[in-house]
């Protein structure tokens, strides 16, 4: 219970820190007065407007006050107005996330996926030639760069054989499953790819450290299948590090995801991000980098919280304190 | 012959464990390392025999050998292995699964890496229940809380739900034994099982073993480097050196009358309460004998202070005295042998003069 | 009875003439002949007639023509959309990509290396204040970090005048070495931690060796091992960013490097697409090769690299 505690608060601290450093780095430099809404309005406006401005989004406040301006409307889904298009940011941004999010997900999923079966294989079968390719295939795949995985499946699936489109559509399963697919089936390949590699890389050496273990041959002594002791008694034992990498490859793929959109068009968190920087839109840039960090964030604590549920050792050590 | 769960309704005649020149060898980048180069003897039903040696003889590596849990890469296995009249020398790691855990089963040294961390004990205890025996879990823990009782571990309910490291090294010990005991096994290879314990454990752990022995007329054979252990524990006592097998006789028998040298020298290296205090420990002088190259002669022959030309020219070939064919030794001039006696006036001579002058 | 062919393994003629392992001599043999061939383009084209200028127009029968060759004896990677050669862009680039990687993973190392150091070997508070940095920094996703930095600093460089020097390939190494200053952090604790309890630490300090002294003397000389390799593979990754910062337009505006010639062609990625496919190879080779280079030293030093 401690532990959860602990880790609960670790997630707060960090996030307020980050999204309150975020805004900092966003206003830097804006210190004549009028700054943040004549950066924001661009072009030439006048002093009404600027005034109008700052009433109602609080610009005038010292950034302290601002923040907490910020933070009640986050967690009250007002994410403030996109003072370009005039219009709530909350309400165009949820289908750009949503794109995102699948991407994301489907991404880190099958990566997941993949990297299970083929790193129990290769410890299995340790030093075969079959293991030494696919390490070698995985160490050529940690080295592929986001944008040149993404050109590659463009070259390969759209150009020589056709089989998917060049532009990702904004198609939700819900809509056309079919379609939603063939959308979104080269970005996440894109992605998915480097991230299998790590986690199977990582995954392969803690299952070779585990099957040397004294408990692996007392298992075989007792008669135990292969397959049981890769499944049930190796595998759990080697989730250390694959778990200690996902927070750090879901940033990865974030910045990943960014440059996949980008090439295939699609319309997701992404490119809206890359447009409103450089527009200086900066109630949508705090909005969209607050919902990536606290899904950063969220992941982390989940896996810190997933070390308890896998290894009983580390839940009951905390609790007693 | 068909496997049944109690050991006892086992044919009993013939020898249980039968070994004909079992050799194991290891391929290396340094050469072939001969760590079993010849062993052969018998064990009979329920009896229970020790195998006593220093790193590096060989002990470990024969047990696991017979049970057949080598490493397969670079392992070169010879000789006849048969148990209860069935060749498994020459079986892999598939067949053998269906005799580990229900034939034969085996107990490690260090029980806290022995038991898989992440597993509830009640689990770890029914597997080779659910799996040999084929059955469900509720009857396999039943019988798992039966087996933590054998064992005379107390609250066995409250321990089945608990994790290895929720208990201490002498329970986990237990627990170890009780895993072994599951199915019933006809012979049980305990694995230097005292050697990570406290020594007020040891004994208990070794009393047990001795009790579960009786109850289910089941062999035991107990790996150590220690003597002691082996001295009130086992009907037979085995003496491994540099990979064969150098003297094998009744406890008794060894005791009270060794042939080796080695047995003397390994005797007199254990520290007596009776002897005066600051008397200097006996050590057997020199180094482990080299396994990739061994000489030619007997391998303890550098190491031992009754050695003759003879002895470093010819291997001595195992052999037993008519009086008592039940004790083999493989020795030029054993101990009791005139040159022996010679050779021991000789020594004791040379050090009365030296502290004479 | 006594063996005297050896038993082992055959001894291979790589072995036998001490050459390294594969991947690291395409590696070396790769970055070598890049560094080379892109400094001799760049400040002495004399040496390499074989690579055309920056924006020589490659003709085609005498009219520039957008994409007018594919990869052939006229142009081994094709021309570009501006009919220049891509080979020869992909060379210049390689100068810009490398000094803004190298830039950035000398800023991250030793700003990093420092706060390692200092959090692993004195732990208490300094420890938490740092973990709670290093882990602020890493939970923002480094793209986002960077493509943030450098547009802020678009911006403030015309506030302050003063920030002049600071051109796109500063701003980009600035801004990717500050990025990368976590995990460095992050390993070099990890490493700190682990020496600081070995004998010569203990030793030196029973000698009654001050703190600064133990960390300049003893410590950090044991680091280098791991920083250097650490280095390499921080390059390759930071080579990628570059790429990518480049892809989105962050990039230097002149010369193009490879994630931003990347980025002009992929539009005609279907017509013409050896205009995007060989930048690609160039980047994907490069990073590689680091990693390479980075995967055979953590070999040869024994480490066990964080999760990268």
């Amino acid at each position: 219970m401690r532990y959860f505690a602990q880790r609960l608060a670790r997630f707060f601290v960090v996030f307020f820190i980050v999204t309150f450093g975020l805004m900092i780095l966003l206003r830097l430099g804006m210190n004549a007065p009028g700054d943040p809404a004549r950066t924001m309005l661009g072009g030439t406006v006048t002093d009404e407007q600027i005034a109008t401005a700052n009433a109602r989004y609080h610009l005038d406040d010292p950034l302290i006050m601002q923040y907490f301006w910020w933070l009640k409307g986050m967690v009250t889904l007002d994410m403030g107005t996109s003072v370009q298009q005039n219009i709530a940011v909350s309400s165009y941004i949820g289908s750009r996330v949503l794109v995102t999010l699948f991407l994301g997900l489907y991404s880190l999923a099958l990566a997941i996926i993949i990297a299970i079966p083929v790193a129990v294989f290769q410890a299995y079968r340790r030093d075969t030639r079959r293991d030494k390719a696919i390490s070698i295939v995985s160490f050529g795949l940690v080295s592929v760069p986001n944008v040149v995985m993404a050109v590659l499946m463009v070259l390969v699936f759209v150009r020589t054989l056709g089989w998917f489109p060049r532009t990702g559509e904004k198609i939700y399963p819900w809509d056309d499953p079919v379609e939603h697919f063939r959308n979104f089936a080269l970005p996440v390949f894109a992605l998915t790819l480097p991230v299998a590699a790590v986690f199977t890389r990582l995954l392969r050496g803690d299952m070779i450290r585990t099957l040397q273990a004294d408990f692996i041959t007392l298992a075989s002594a007792k008669g135990v299948s292969v397959r049981r002791i890769l499944w049930r008694h190796a595998l759990r034992n080697s989730l250390f590090s694959v778990l200690t990498s996902i927070g750090l490859q879901l940033s990865g793929v974030v910045g990943g995801a960014i440059v996949v959109e980008q090439l295939f068009n699609m319309k997701g968190m992404g490119t809206l991000l890359v447009i409103t920087i450089l527009s200086k839109d900066l109630f949508v840039v705090q909005a969209l980098a607050a919902i990536i960090v606290f899904v950063v964030v969220v992941v982390n604590l989940l896996v810190d919280l997933s070390y308890a549920a896998v290894d009983p050792r580390i839940r009951q050590m905390r609790s007693l304190g | 012959m068909s496997p049944t769960t109690q050991a006892a309704s086992r044919d009993t005649d013939a020898p249980l464990l039968e070994l004909t020149d079992v050799a194991t060898h290891f391929r290396t980048p340094r050469g072939l390392v001969r760590a079993v180069d010849g062993v052969s003897f018998t064990l009979e039903r329920g009896k229970s025999l020790g195998i006593v040696g220093e790193s590096g003889s060989g002990k470990t590596i024969l047990s696991r050998s017979i049970m057949g849990l080598l490493p397969t890469h670079g392992t070169v296995r010879s000789g006849s292995i048969r148990y209860a009249g069935r060749e498994i020398g020459n079986l892999g790691r598939k067949e053998m699964r269906s005799v580990w855990g229900k034939e034969m089963a085996m107990i490690f040294q260090d029980p806290m890496t022995s038991l898989n961390p992440l597993m509830k004990i009640g689990d770890q205890i029914a597997e080779p229940l659910r799996i040999h025996l084929k059955m469900n879990k509720v009857d396999a823990w039943a019988t798992a809380r039966k087996l933590l009782q054998d064992v005379r571990i107390p609250e066995p309910d409250r321990r089945l739900h608990q994790y290895p490291h929720e208990l201490s090294g002498g329970m986990r010990q237990r627990v170890m034994i009780a895993i072994s005991m599951a199915c019933g096994p006809t012979a049980l290879f305990a694995d230097e099982p005292t050697t990570a314990l406290d020594v007020t454990v040891q004994a208990q752990i070794l009393d047990l073993l001795a009790e579960q022995r009786r109850e289910r007329n089941m062999s035991v054979v107990l790996v150590t480097h220690d003597l002691g252990v082996v001295a009130g524990h086992t009907d037979e006592i085995a003496v491994m050196y540099g990979g064969k097998l150098v003297e094998k006789a009744s406890t008794r028998r060894l005791f009270a009358a060794m042939k080796m040298p080695y047995t003397e020298a390994l005797l007199a290296s254990i520290p007596k309460m009776s002897d005066a205090s600051h008397t200097r420990l006996a050590v057997i002088p020199g180094r482990p004998p080299d396994l990739v190259n061994p000489t030619q002669g007997c391998r303890f022959a550098a190491r031992c202070p009754y050695a003759q030309d003879r002895c470093r020219a010819e291997e001595p070939p195992l052999t037993s005295t008519a009086d008592d064919p039940d004790h083999s030794y493989a020795c030029w001039y054993p101990v009791g042998s005139p040159e022996y006696h010679e050779t021991r006036a000789r020594l004791a001579s040379t050090t009365n003069t030296v502290e004479a002058a | 009875m006594s063996d005297t062919t050896s038993t082992g393994p055959r001894r291979t003629l790589r072995q036998r003439l001490h050459l390294p392992r594969l991947g690291v001599l395409f590696g070396t043999v790769w970055l070598g002949g890049l560094t080379i061939l892109t400094l001799l383009a760049n400040h002495v084209p004399a040496a390499v007639p074989f690579i055309r200028y920056y924006d020589t127009k490659v003709k085609v029968n005498g009219k520039v023509k957008k994409y007018g060759f594919g990869p052939g004896l006229d142009a081994w990677f094709g021309t570009g959309k501006s009919a220049e050669d891509i080979f020869a862009r992909c060379i210049y680039g390689a100068k810009l990509t490398l000094l803004i990687g190298i830039g950035a993973t000398i800023i991250g190392l030793v700003v990093g290396a420092v706060i390692g150091v200092l959090s692993g070997y004195f732990r208490g508070w300094t420890d938490r204040i740092a973990g709670i940095t290093t882990d602020s920094l890493m939970s923002i996703p480094p793209l986002l970090l960077s493509l943030v930095l450098v547009l802020r600093l678009d911006d403030l460089k015309e506030q302050y005048s003063w920030m002049g020097w600071i051109s796109r390939p500063w701003q980009l190494s600035l801004t990717l070495g500050l990025v990368s200053v976590a995990p460095f952090a992050r390993i070099v604790r990890a490493q700190t931690m682990v020496l600081r309890e070995r004998e010569f630490v203990t030793a030196a300090r029973s000698l009654g060796a001050s703190r600064s002294r133990i960390i300049m003397r003893e410590l950090m000389p044991n680091l280098v091992p791991a920083m250097v390799t650490v280095a390499f593979t921080g390059l390759g990754i930071l080579i990628a960013a570059e790429a990518g910062l480049a892809f989105l337009g962050m990039g230097v505006e002149q010369p193009h490097t490879w994630g931003k010639m990347i980025d002009i062609a992929r539009d005609d990625i279907e017509k013409a697409w050896w205009a995007t496919a060989f930048p690609c190879l160039m980047l994907f080779l490069t990073v590689l090769s680091f990693n390479l280079l980075g995967d055979e030293l953590a070999r040869r030093f024994d480490i066990r690299e964080a999760a990268v």
